[in-house]
């Protein structure tokens, strides 16, 4: 690949991104200027710090996704291994299934009722509940391929040598399910952070994610706003996306 | 003293394991000779603990095992696979049982420094399993279930995966360190030669039920054993070599 085309591809990845990134701090951009006549970081300091309350967004996105993406990946791991070695395996697989036959708007839809009996309704907890029913299953369906005999064996041997079944777990099959593990949280965090139906729905507004705000800014037309928020938007992901291609390549290039 | 009675196991209905019984003295080692699908494997997991007997009786040194399990047997049992944790090192791959113990630092590298001479491994303590051949693997495999110094130790065909040369060394080697360190196993193989080698005692296994044979004569005068067959073909073939 020639250098030219090596920045060419570069560019274009980034371009998006930078065009975001131009948008968050431009400010009066009238047809047909090609860039925004001012430029001002007074966007950031307004959503940050001030009444629009992003900050919060943020922080509360990151929390929502972190404790979706813990919970479930913990809990899929732990369950998908009991269906694994389960005589129905099969038909507990499929259950799993059941939650991508609806729409994310037409489960909430369906679990509403519940959620306003249980009180859940329009809170954290709620559209954390709600984010659950989407990301455990997928979570069991992403492990049920990795139990097998082998680990299996592994398990009981570390019965023999005297280990309970939770030493079995935090001294072998976590620390050889860590990149399985890595992954999935990854991608159960990106479902979660990016989830807007069942958010919207069961949160009723007054579970303000970034993901929401977003939307709502596109609806308002502000396209500075929106930007901005879209930057915030993609920065965890990306971080995270590092992290994790860091911790994994580093295990796979160990001796 | 291992002490099997009347072991019963059924599978879907069809019966694994038929009023089995046997003992096993301290530090002795029983060959147990059987085709696959015999029972071997059932037998070996229920004494482990990883099976449930449908009736019978298990008496280590008079003490019941039924109620007792896996983790509080005493008894390790090795497959056929060595099956090392891929993420430690050989040493800590052989301290793993003295971890689970929470072992003093000092106690656990005298131990398995000692026991990593013992298999000829000292060289090879830091080294990933993905780094060992198949026989260093297997001798591995022995070091973390010989560091707990198990009252029982259970081997599935544990050379079953290694070539004729490096499977001669081990059984010299298991033969050695067993003589050694006075253990008590049960050696299950389907190889008729390595079981004659390995064992103390021998048995036969088919159909779910155990023959324990007195004496190696008898076992070789049994045709079933498959003993008769092979001295007669290596009789043949030396008398043809001899005319030719």
């Amino acid at each position: 690949m020639s250098r030219f085309t090596k920045i060419a591809l570069i560019g274009l990845i980034l371009f998006p991104f930078a065009f975001l990134l131009m948008l968050s701090v431009g400010r009066q951009w009238p047809y047909p200027a090609v860039f925004p006549e001012q430029w001002s970081l007074g966007n950031w300091q307004l959503v940050l710090v001030g009444s629009e309350g992003l900050g919060n967004s943020v922080l509360l996105s990151v929390l929502l996704s972190l404790s979706v993406a813990t919970l479930s990946t913990g809990l899929s791991f732990w369950v998908s291994r009991h269906i694994a070695y389960h005589p129905k395996r099969e038909a507990w697989l499929s259950l799993a299934y059941f939650p991508y036959v609806f729409a994310p708007v037409i489960l909430a839809a369906c679990l509403q009722f519940f959620f306003i009996v249980a009180g859940l309704y329009g809170t954290f907890g709620g559209v954390l509940l709600a984010q659950l029913f989407i990301t455990f299953p997928y979570g069991v369906i992403f492990f049920s391929s990795f139990w097998n005999e082998r680990l299996r064996s592994m398990e009981e041997l570390v019965k023999t040598l005297g280990g309970s079944t939770l030493q079995a777990y935090a001294k072998v099959l976590v620390p050889v399910a860590k990149g399985a593990l890595m992954t999935c949280f990854f991608q159960l965090f990106l479902i979660s952070w990016f989830e807007y139906g069942l958010t919207n729905l069961i949160g009723v507004g007054k579970v303000p994610t970034l993901t929401l705000r977003v939307f709502q800014y596109v609806n308002e037309a502000n396209i500075f706003l929106a930007a901005l928020a879209s930057c915030l938007l993609i920065l965890p992901p990306v971080a995270l996306l590092w992290l994790n291609r860091a911790v994994v390549f580093r295990e796979r290039i160990a001796p | 003293m291992l002490d099997i009675k009347n072991i019963n196991k059924k599978y879907k209905g069809e019966a694994v394991l038929q009023d089995l019984s046997f003992t096993l003295k301290a530090h002795e080692m029983l060959s147990i000779l059987g085709r696959s699908g015999s029972g071997k494997t059932t037998l070996l997991k229920v004494l482990a603990g990883l099976e449930t007997a449908d009736r019978g009786q298990l008496l280590l040194d008079g003490q019941d095992l039924s109620p007792v399990p896996a983790n509080q047997r005493g008894i390790v049992y090795l497959y056929q696979e060595a099956l090392l944790f891929p993420h430690l090192d050989v040493f800590e791959n052989v301290a793993f049982g003295l971890r689970l113990r929470h072992r003093p630092e000092a106690e656990i590298k005298k131990k398995v420094n000692a026991l990593l001479q013992r298999l000829e491994l000292p060289e090879q303590a830091r080294k990933m399993p993905e780094q060992l051949s198949g026989g260093q693997r297997q001798r591995v495999a022995f070091g973390r279930a010989l560091i707990i110094e198990p009252r029982v130790l259970l081997l599935d065909e544990p050379f079953g995966a290694l070539d004729t040369e490096t499977r001669r060394s081990m059984q010299q080697l298991l033969k050695r360190v067993s003589k050694d360190l006075g253990l008590t196993a049960i050696f299950v193989t389907h190889d008729l030669k390595e079981a004659m080698l390995m064992g103390d005692r021998l048995g036969m296994m088919q159909g779910g039920q155990l023959k324990i044979y007195g004496s190696r004569a008898e076992f070789i005068a049994d045709e079933s054993t498959g003993a008769r067959e092979e001295a007669r073909f290596w009789t043949d073939l030396h008398d043809l070599k001899l005319t030719k």
